[in-house]
Formats: structure tokens, C-alpha cells, sequence
């Protein structure tokens, strides 16, 4: 048993920690929101000299090699900062791609993600479902290869993007493939989400598939699009404990300042209470994502684990959210305070993939498969009865 | 990271688990569930020895006590097993008291009282609490008094668990009422249950039986006072910090989730189907399971830092708060599932799970409140955790 984290690891935290606290500044997210585009390119470009693209990306691709639980520890101190990139969805079809990729895929897709110079994004959700093993988007054979009929939406940065990986059917069977964003038959409307991250709607009408742009099919197709999933709910479950621990941070101090009847509202018991009530959900969580990035790392069943981080991320998001807007008073909700932007990508993170109790239900859908099992055999424990 | 035991440490755990299987006879878990639950009886002293005859007890002490100086992840194991199995374990004596005496009590009473502990021989009570002195506890008011070589001992105290089978009480007094701060002025004192003046009445709360203490001229000598003189309250402090940490161990809370998860899935529901087949009672289970993973993580973070000597005090009083109330909320979603026969006690027609959780339910609140209450731990994590300022 051990809880520290390595050298490698401490060293991506101080790197990333260095360059993200240091141009993600208030007056600089003020600037960008003012424009048009959330994306900055020069910002991504020195993320990925920094090697930090590539920090789980083998080092024969031109990454760190670093497992995931320094890509999480990355996304934490993106959920500190907020920075005007899409990590998640990057990082994490990085790590499909290395994990499910043919050699010539790996070699076609990775060293560009690591270099800065190919965006691959993901494309999980449909308009009517959240779970991408269950697609309506579709393939139909065509000479060498397929059409790709459908739609995915909430497509981060697929503006930017020079691929997105998605799932289709094709007959029965699933399909992951990464699609090239310059294919004919493709049309990208944007969404303007809570955070204002840019999202997208992507429809694909007849868009020619290669054997080339399939990366996995039937199980390995299913294996893949849930490793997919579990990184995507573990990494933004990460983000969301960057997010809540600053959120506690930003209200710990701001209420040790503030007087009111003569006196700093901290030294208040039923403010100081509802802070103390955070700190244990932000501590709660890191443990929550810590255990689920650990066994992730070690290829080990996750499954419980992550529906487990997921439920607590979407809820400590919610609580310590609200926790920390209504400790703040107005100065909260202002929006030239950076509170706000904390508290619109907690509810953007809670929201991802699904909320909490959908979770909640899942894990007990788990649970009930697992003792309706053991009691298929006689009972062991007499105590049961 | 690994967030998982080491082989050794899961056949640790094993052995464990069998040799409490082993050590619950029918006749010990007989006297256990009667009037002697919380511990005291004769065959919970017999197991007791043998628990310390078979070295259990000194397992976690330096190698000078015959011990094997385990670590805290090791001892987690220990007393989440213990009290898995469903023994009362003296930990307050064995853990709390035990290594304080070992430390710095003189060589008669070190040799008195630490070597028949470490043989299961011996149990100590603690007596903190007074009818005025509970959260604010520096405000007790138990005398001792220098009469010539001896101390005089008059007072009371409240909530001694144990205090009616004990062999000491592990006592607070204050022997300087004119300390300028009323922290300065309390000693400890190990008080022999055998001594004239002691006596005890008891206390039926909802949950077990505890006892008011009476102290009345009882006479010590000065071996009996331990530790340095009016330096009581730091000796207090430390010890209910290591104690905190054993209040909230997962073991209980996960044995219950898994019963109760066997007998939704082997009951059949009204409605058809199993109760397990209700998506309310998943709802339930997922909810205790999803809190009950991260408790255990918790408690074994808790003892890992420990063995880092990294532990902080937010973090511990963080422990203490969200396991104690977890607790009392998990009992009340696995009564849910059992639904109205959850009401029925231990040993009557209709049972559930030997009434198990009817008994839980009704001692599971003291902890929000005992052991420090839940506000004082929320004060030390918004002081220490968020460097929130305090009121003076």
C-alpha cells in the first residue's frame, strides 16, 4: 500500500502547475472569452514542447510514457486553472489509440498529438444517448470500404481537430473508428455550452471509411470504447477535484477577510462548518479518483471504482459548487471574481457522460448482479439467513 | 501509487479473520449477545488471554515488549478484523492507555499493570468525562490533593465505558485549581478499581451499557500519579487523537452491507422477484457501497500517513466526522431494505440478521458526539485544513 506519488509524477505536477498558473491568468481568461475562439494554439503549442501532450504517449511515439495517473494529476491542475484547451478528450484518444491502435495507426496519429501538430478529439455522445457502445450513428459497406451515416454532438474542439475517434454499427456488430475531419460529408455546427467550451454538433452524411480509419471491431471495438469511457469519467473526475479544490481555496480565504459585525464571517461557525463540510467531500474525492486512476493504471477491473469517482465527483462538484458561491455572497456570482468559472465547469464536469444517480444505479445494477450471483450457490454465511 | 494490500498484508488479514472465527465460541458469542455485550464477562476474559497468551495483543508493541513493532497499516488490519468479528477489544487499554504507561508511568506501576495488559490480564477504563466536563473538558472538576505522600481523590465521572469490569480507571484531576488556565492544572492518574471509595452506578444509554464513576477519598500513592505533574491535558489530547482514528474502521459497516445484500438477494420481494430486484434497494446499496469504498480508503490512508508520520489534523478529525455520520446514515438505508421486521430485536421471533442492525442503528449516534463531538472536529478542519481564522 502506497499513497505518494512518484518522482515522475511530482515532476508533471510542478511542470504543469508552472505553465498553466502562469499564462492562465485572471486579465488572460478575460481576454479570451472576449474573443471568439476558446482555443488557444500558442498555449497547446507550449503544452506540447513542455512534453506534456505526451505525458502517457510511449516514448517510442515521441511521449513521456507516463502512466495515467500522471495524465490525471496533469488534468487536476488543468481543473485548477481552466486553460482554453481540450486535454481530456486529446489525452484520452491518445491513450485508445496506443492501447487498441494497428502499428501504422499509432505511428499515424501519436507523435503528431505529442508534437502539438495533430489534434485527435473525441466524439463519445449522440443526441439521445450518452453511451457510446450503443451508437445509432451507422456503417453501410461500399465497395472497398463504408459510409459513415449519423451524428455526435458535444464534440469538444472538433472546429480545431484533424480527427475525432466515435463508435458506429455497422449490421450488429460496433465499430471504433478515427475519422478525419477533412472527409467529405462532414458538417460542423457549434453549441454554446455552460463554460463556454467550444462544442460542437458533427453530422456525417455518406462520409467515406477506409479499412485505414478502423481501429477496432466487435469486443475489441466494446473493450476499447469502455476503456475510453472509464478514462474520460476518471480524468474529468479529476478536473472536477482541480475545480472544487481551488473553489475551497478561493472560499476559505475570501471568508477569512471578509468582516462582518466586526469580525472575519470565517470565525463564523456556521460558515467555517459548511467550508469544513467541503474540505471532507474535496478529500473524499481524491481518494475516490486516486483508487480508480490507480487500478486504471495497472490495467486492473476498474469497473466499480470508476462508477464510484464518477458518483462522488458529481456530487462533491454540486456541493462544494454551491457551498462556495453561497459562502461568497455576491461577490460570487460576479463575473469579474473568478469564482464563477469554477462553478460553471462544475456543473459542465458533473454533467459528463451523465449525472451522478445514473451512476448510482449502474453500480447497483453491479452490485445486485454480484450477491444474485453468489446466491445462485448455497448460502456460506449462516448469519445471512 | 497502490491502493491495495500486499500479498503479506492480505494473509495477514486472513489469519486474522480465522483466528477470530476460531475465538468466537458459540458460548462467547452467547455472552455477547446478552447483558454482557459490551465485553467483561468470563468467557470474554478467557478469550481475551487468550488472545494475549497467542501474542495478538503485543503484536503492535516495540520488540522490548515482545512485540513485532507492526505498522499502522498492519494494526488497521488487526483492529478491522477484531471488531469485524464482533469482539469488544479493549483498544482504549491495549492501544490508548498501554503505550502511555509503557512510556513514562514508574517501574512499579510499569511493571504492575503494562505486562498483564499485553496478557489480555488486565483492562482500563477511561475517565474523562464529568456531568460538567464533556466537549469542554478542561473544565473538570475531579480533585486530588497532596496529603503528605499520598493523594487524596474525590469526584465524579460520567460515560466510564467498561468502568464496571475494569481493573484501573485512567483518570483526569485536577490537582492545580489555581493554574492561570484551567488547562494547566490536570494530572493523570491510574486509579486500581479495587481501591475503598471507588464505586459505580450504571448507565443503560440507547445503545449499551455504560456508567457514572464515584470517586470518594480515595487514597493513591504517589507511583499512581503518571506522567508529569499538571501536564494531564497534552496526555489527554494525544490519546484521544490516536482514538479517533479506531472509531470509524470500515470492517463493521462493510460485513453489514454484505449481509443485507445476501438477503435482498435471496428474499423474495411482494412485488415479485427478488428484493434485490427493486431498484430502490440498488439505489441503496449503491449509495452505502459508493461512501463505504471511500471510507476504506480513508481509514487505510489514515494509516498509511501514519506510518509516514505525516498524519494531520484535519485529516484525522475529517475521518472522524464523515465515518461517523456514513455510519448512521448506512444504517439507516440497510434498515431500509429489511423494512419493518428491521425493527425486530436480537433473539425474537423474526429477527433479521440476529438484529444486528436494530442494535446498530440505536448505538451508532454516540459517535457523532463521543470521541470529540462532530462541531469540535469541524472547527480543527476549517483551522488546520483551511487556515480558516477561529473566534476567541
Amino acid at each position: 500500500m502506497d499513497f505518494s506519488i512518484n518522482e515522475d509524477q511530482q515532476a508533471v505536477v510542478q511542470l504543469a502547475g508552472q505553465i498553466l498558473q502562469g499564462e492562465v491568468t485572471a486579465d488572460y481568461l478575460h481576454a479570451v472569452e472576449a474573443q471568439g475562439q476558446r482555443f488557444d494554439p500558442r498555449l497547446w503549442q507550449k503544452l506540447a514542447e513542455a512534453g506534456l501532450l505526451g505525458v502517457s504517449i510511449d516514448e517510442a511515439h515521441g511521449g513521456m510514457g507516463f502512466d495515467f495517473e500522471a495524465l490525471c494529476l496533469l488534468i487536476e491542475e488543468a481543473g485548477k486553472t481552466l486553460p482554453p484547451v481540450p486535454l481530456i478528450p486529446v489525452l484520452t484518444a491518445a491513450m485508445t489509440l496506443q492501447q487498441y491502435a494497428a502499428a501504422e495507426q499509432r505511428e499515424r496519429w501519436l507523435p503528431g498529438i505529442a508534437a502539438g501538430n495533430l489534434l485527435v478529439t473525441t466524439a463519445l455522445s449522440e443526441p439521445a444517448s450518452d453511451d457510446p457502445c450503443t451508437p445509432s450513428a451507422g456503417l453501410q459497406a461500399s465497395g472497398e470500404g463504408w459510409l459513415l451515416f449519423g451524428c455526435k454532438h458535444m464534440v469538444v474542439a472538433a472546429d480545431q481537430a484533424d480527427a475525432m475517434l466515435l463508435s458506429a454499427r455497422f449490421g450488429n456488430e460496433l465499430v471504433l473508428l478515427a475519422v478525419a475531419t477533412t472527409a467529405v460529408g462532414i458538417s460542423v455546427v457549434a453549441q454554446e455550452v455552460t463554460t463556454g467550451e467550444p462544442q460542437f454538433t458533427v453530422t456525417f452524411d455518406s462520409v467515406r471509411v477506409s479499412r485505414s480509419d478502423i481501429i477496432a471491431r466487435g469486443a475489441d471495438a466494446h473493450c476499447a470504447l469502455e476503456s475510453l469511457v472509464q478514462h474520460t469519467l476518471v480524468a474529468s473526475a479529476c478536473m472536477t477535484l482541480g475545480v472544487t479544490e481551488t473553489m475551497l481555496r478561493l472560499t476559505a480565504g475570501y471568508t477569512a477577510e471578509r468582516e462582518q459585525f466586526g469580525r472575519p464571517i470565517a470565525t463564523f461557525q456556521a460558515v467555517s462548518h459548511r467550508a469544513a463540510d467541503a474540505f471532507i467531500d474535496v478529500e473524499n474525492l481524491r481518494l475516490a479518483c486516486q483508487q480508480a486512476a490507480s487500478l486504471l493504471s495497472k490495467q486492473s477491473d476498474a469497473t466499480q471504482a470508476v462508477m464510484i469517482a464518477k458518483i462522488w465527483a458529481s456530487d462533491v462538484a454540486h456541493r462544494v459548487s454551491q457551498s462556495s458561491q453561497h459562502l461568497h455572497g455576491g461577490i460570487g456570482v460576479d463575473r469579474d471574481y473568478p469564482l464563477f468559472r469554477y462553478c460553471l465547469w462544475a456543473k459542465q464536469l458533473e454533467l459528463t457522460l451523465g449525472g451522478g444517480n445514473a451512476y448510482l444505479m449502474r453500480l447497483g445494477d453491479a452490485i445486485a448482479q454480484e450477491f444474485t450471483r453468489r446466491a445462485a450457490k448455497p448460502l456460506l454465511d449462516s448469519n445471512a439467513a | 501509487m497502490d491502493i491495495s494490500l500486499t500479498p503479506e498484508q492480505l494473509a495477514l488479514r486472513d489469519e486474522i479473520r480465522g483466528y477470530m472465527d476460531a475465538l468466537m465460541t458459540p458460548a462467547l458469542r452467547d455472552e455477547l449477545s446478552g447483558e454482557q455485550r459490551e465485553g467483561g464477562g468470563p468467557q470474554y476474559r478467557l478469550a481475551l488471554r487468550k488472545m494475549g497468551a497467542d501474542g495478538w495483543i503485543r503484536r503492535s508493541w516495540p520488540e522490548a515488549y515482545g512485540g513485532r513493532d507492526t505498522g499502522p497499516v498492519e494494526q488497521y488490519i488487526f483492529s478491522d478484523e477484531v471488531i469485524r468479528a464482533g469482539f469488544p477489544y479493549p483498544f482504549l487499554t491495549t492501544d490508548g492507555v498501554g503505550p502511555v504507561l509503557a512510556e513514562v508511568a514508574s517501574p512499579t506501576i510499569r511493571d504492575a499493570v503494562v505486562e498483564p495488559i499485553l496478557r489480555g490480564e488486565c483492562i482500563v477504563a477511561i475517565g474523562y468525562s464529568e456531568p460538567g466536563a464533556g466537549t469542554d473538558l478542561a473544565s473538570l472538576s475531579t480533585r486530588a490533593e497532596k496529603r503528605g505522600d499520598k493523594w487524596v481523590i474525590n469526584g465524579q465521572k460520567i460515560w466510564t465505558s467498561f468502568g464496571h469490569v475494569a481493573d484501573y480507571v485512567w483518570l483526569a484531576a485536577r490537582t492545580d485549581p489555581d493554574a492561570p488556565k484551567k488547562h494547566h492544572g490536570i494530572s493523570m492518574f491510574l486509579v486500581p478499581t479495587s481501591a475503598q471509595g471507588f464505586s459505580f452506578t450504571p448507565i443503560n444509554t440507547l445503545g449499551v451499557r455504560t456508567n457514572a464513576t464515584y470517586y470518594q477519598d480515595i487514597e493513591l500513592d504517589a507511583a499512581y500519579q503518571v506522567g508529569p505533574l499538571n501536564g494531564g491535558w497534552k496526555m489527554i489530547t494525544d490519546q484521544l487523537n490516536r482514538e479517533r482514528l479506531s472509531l470509524v474502521n470500515h470492517g463493521p459497516c462493510e460485513l453489514l452491507f454484505e449481509q443485507v445484500a445476501a438477503w435482498a438477494a435471496n428474499t423474495d420481494a411482494a412485488e415479485g422477484g427478488r428484493v434485490i430486484d427493486l431498484p430502490w434497494v440498488r439505489h441503496n446499496l449503491a449509495r452505502v457501497k459508493s461512501g463505504l469504498e471511500v471510507l476504506r480508503l480513508v481509514c487505510f490512508k489514515q494509516a498509511w500517513s501514519m506510518s509516514q508520520a505525516e498524519l494531520g489534523m484535519a485529516q484525522a478529525s475529517a475521518a472522524k466526522i464523515y465515518g461517523s455520520e456514513f455510519f448512521v446514515e448506512t444504517w439507516r438505508l440497510l434498515l431500509e431494505i429489511l423494512g419493518q421486521p428491521g425493527a425486530i430485536k436480537a433473539g425474537s421471533e423474526g429477527a433479521l440478521l440476529k438484529g444486528a442492525l436494530e442494535h446498530r442503528y440505536r448505538s451508532g449516534s454516540v459517535l457523532t458526539f463521543g470521541g470529540g463531538t462532530n462541531e469540535v472536529q469541524r472547527d480543527i478542519v476549517a483551522a488546520a485544513g483551511l487556515l480558516m481564522p477561529r473566534y476567541r
